[in-house]
């Protein structure tokens, strides 16, 4: 496989890891709490995308159980269907962050796009295979924020998530001015369940920050 | 289509790895703990006091105090349980008085944080200047070292580091285990060979006139300060309802008996009619000195340094929480609450940064003398200012709990809270009146009044401003108060009734 294939796995959490680490180290960009806490609303998102759960002010409730043959996703899915009370999404979130860069680092490694490289007496760190891949999820945010453009929701979904997690200076780096209004503009045309799930990942990490743990 | 499961009691996986990840009494003490910094009071505050107010009833008004705020604390813990971004004053009063009344408060709170913090550069230095001189043979004016202290204070607070886990449980234990040893050797050498106890006497609180307990009262407030942060915490604790309150009022207890102890062991070693000369002529040495000069002395110096650095570093990050908080809500400019990457708020703590820069550089162009006019003028008003609050948010409970008891017994919502507001306004009337005592300047003299009377200026902003928010621009009027969840609107903290 030619690395300029690489043009993203269409799963939304992917393209955050990938906008959310260095293209070159795979260091994260983030602090890795707000890392996960945004990586576990995009994986609550995805499903949301697939119609499988819903977000609601009651909470995240199962809607749909079929298998996709996404083991990330079905295995949430799965721990969403096996709670025995419908859970707040602010639960869902701090729950799924503890582990969710590193399960998307893996399904990201099992479509090829990183690879896991020795750092001596560091340890191990996943790094991407190709420096330009981790600027395709930009290229999606940057035409999604494209007021002329019909919504894209994957893209939109994208962009509000990024920039709830803390990632809105880096956009601003390789986007046009103003795209924080664009941002805002388009994150108001998603349904309302988005908008509750990207306001909840944001109060997320806002909160860790406001109480000392970021 | 949800899949509810009657009848199922046992806690699911989520909720057992949610408790896991959450901290429990101990953490959020040391948390706490942290903010108070035991030993900038015990050294810093307690003789600066002795000498500036010429008043001896320090360790009463440690108690007294002690008694009035763990009133207080009753019903701020109760609002705590059923209110978000619980850690900020001006979210209680934006929720229980009002919205505008919010704003005021927020301003009110920053500057206070501001003062306290920015005044500790006034007391670092000298430390700084005196250990040098005397140890390194170093020999550089007092700004200098403020300066230093300052620009490493910068450079943490851009990479958002907090002094916290393990290396401050160990500063904090030393601290404290130095404090309780000077204070037992002290007491074991009395002046005059028998302990007096005048000092810890209610009589002596009103020793000069009824306003003295205000003035008593303002400097014993201000070696608590820190002690209001544990709600901060209040969504990352284990149990709301039993955490917090349990934090807060052990906290409270080990603070009164560390500080009324080491301010009644100065007086008894010292004598109570000398500790206010011996005060000014020893400075922190007031607290070393009575163990001896030994190698505890020698060991309590240095922490008193480190201990100053971390109460500086604390409230650096206070303060841009604060900052970051409100320009989350658009209450105050957008670009406070935004972060760069590695989520770190540039903007919010470079704002600080140059306050504490303007300050250095003012106090040291006019010559003025740093422990007591930076530290102790500036450290007295930013605790001045922490009583407006605490009187603000005691009647706020009050108000609060008046429309909606939400469960809450009598004592929480009204009794306490009530007692507690009445005694804090007394307080801060008693104080305002006597500012001059605080400071010890001459009545009439311009900081006696400009100083207390900054506090009236910001509040009158706040209330204008919040006016405007409310006509202007009511969305942002309607987040007022809710801190992170600003973006979401929600009021009550997300999850409650699960745990």
């Amino acid at each position: 496989m030619s690395y300029t294939q690489l043009t993203g796995t269409g799963r939304l959490a992917d393209d955050l890891y990938l906008m959310a680490h260095h293209e070159v180290t795979g260091k994260p960009l983030l602090h890795p709490r707000a890392v996960g806490l945004g990586l576990a609303g995009a994986l609550l998102a995805e499903l949301v995308l697939a119609g499988r759960i819903q977000v609601g002010p009651g909470g995240v409730a199962v809607a749909g159980a079929a298998r996709s043959g996404d083991a990330l996703a079905d295995s949430v899915l799965a721990l969403v269907h096996g709670e025995g009370q419908r859970r707040p999404a602010r639960d869902w979130l701090l729950f799924l962050a503890r582990t969710a860069a590193a399960d998307v680092a893996r399904r990201l490694a099992e479509s090829g796009y990183l690879t896991r490289v020795r750092r001596g007496w560091r340890g191990e760190r996943w790094v991407p295979v190709d420096a330009e891949c981790a600027f395709v999820p930009l290229a999606r945010v940057k035409s999604a924020l494209n007021p002329y453009r019909p919504l894209n929701v994957h893209g939109a979904a994208l962009a509000g998530l990024a920039a709830a997690c803390g990632l809105g200076s880096r956009l601003a780096l390789y986007l046009p001015p103003k795209t924080g209004r664009a941002l805002d503009e388009t994150v108001r045309r998603l349904d309302p369940e988005m908008r509750e799930l990207i306001a909840q990942t944001q109060a997320a990490v806002d909160s860790s920050l406001l109480s000392h743990r970021v | 289509m949800s899949i509810p499961r009657a009848g199922q009691r046992k806690p699911g996986r989520v909720s057992t790895a949610l408790a896991r990840d959450r901290l429990g009494v101990p953490a959020v003490v040391f948390f706490v703990l942290a903010g108070v910094a035991p030993l900038t009071v015990a050294a810093g505050v307690i003789p600066t006091a002795y000498q500036t107010t010429g008043l001896t009833g320090i360790p009463a008004a440690f108690i007294a105090v002690a008694l009035i705020l763990a009133l207080f604390a009753v019903g701020y813990v109760a609002m705590t349980r059923h209110i978000t971004n619980s850690g900020a004053f001006y979210a209680f009063v934006a929720r229980g008085i009002g919205r505008v009344a919010g704003v005021a408060a927020a301003l009110v709170a920053l500057l206070s944080y501001t003062f306290l913090q920015v005044g500790l550069y006034g007391a670092l230095g000298p430390t700084a200047e005196n250990l040098a001189a005397a140890h390194l043979g170093v020999h550089a004016a007092w700004w200098r070292w403020a300066l230093g202290a300052w620009a490493v204070i910068t450079v943490l607070g851009l990479l958002r580091v907090d002094i916290t886990g393990r290396v401050l449980g160990v500063l904090l234990s030393a601290e404290i285990l130095v404090i309780v040893a000077e204070a037992v050797l002290g007491l074991a050498q009395p002046a005059g060979g028998g302990l007096s106890l005048v000092t810890l006497s209610p009589a002596d609180l009103i020793s000069a006139g009824f306003g003295t307990f205000g003035v008593l009262a303002v400097v014993a407030v201000l070696g608590f300060v820190g002690f209001e942060q544990a709600p901060v915490l209040a969504e990352e604790a284990r149990n709301t309802r039993r955490t917090i309150p349990l934090a807060t009022f052990f906290a409270l207890g080990m603070i009164a008996i560390v500080y009324a102890g080491a301010s009644w062991a100065m007086a008894a070693h010292n004598g109570t009619g000398h500790v206010v000369a011996a005060a000014a002529q020893q400075g922190p040495g007031l607290l070393f000195g009575l163990g001896g000069s030994g190698s505890l002395a020698q060991a309590a110096q240095w922490l008193f340094l480190t201990s100053l650095f971390a109460a500086a570093l604390a409230f650096h990050n206070v303060v841009w929480r604060y900052m970051y908080a409100l320009g989350r809500e658009n209450v105050l400019p957008a670009a406070l609450g935004r972060t760069g990457g590695n989520n770190i708020p540039k903007a919010a703590s470079l704002a600080q940064s140059a306050t504490g820069l303007a300050f250095i550089l003012a106090y040291a162009a006019g010559g003025w003398p740093p422990m007591t006019d930076l530290f102790f003028w500036l450290g007295t008003t930013g605790g001045f200012g922490i009583i407006i609050l605490l009187a603000l948010t005691a009647v706020a409970v009050i108000a609060f709990f008046a429309r909606d008891p939400r469960g809450e017994g009598p004592w929480p919502r009204l009794v306490a809270p009530a007692l507690a507001a009445v005694l804090l306004v007394g307080i801060v009337v008693l104080a305002a009146a006597h500012y001059a005592t605080l400071l010890g300047v001459p009545r009439g003299d311009s900081a006696a009044w400009a100083l207390p009377a900054s506090y009236a200026v910001v509040a009158a902003i706040g209330l204008g401003w919040g006016l405007v928010l409310k006509i202007s621009r009511p969305q942002v009027y309607g987040a007022i108060g809710l801190g992170a969840h600003a973006v979401t609107g929600q009021l009550s903290p997300a999850g409650e009734e699960a745990r």
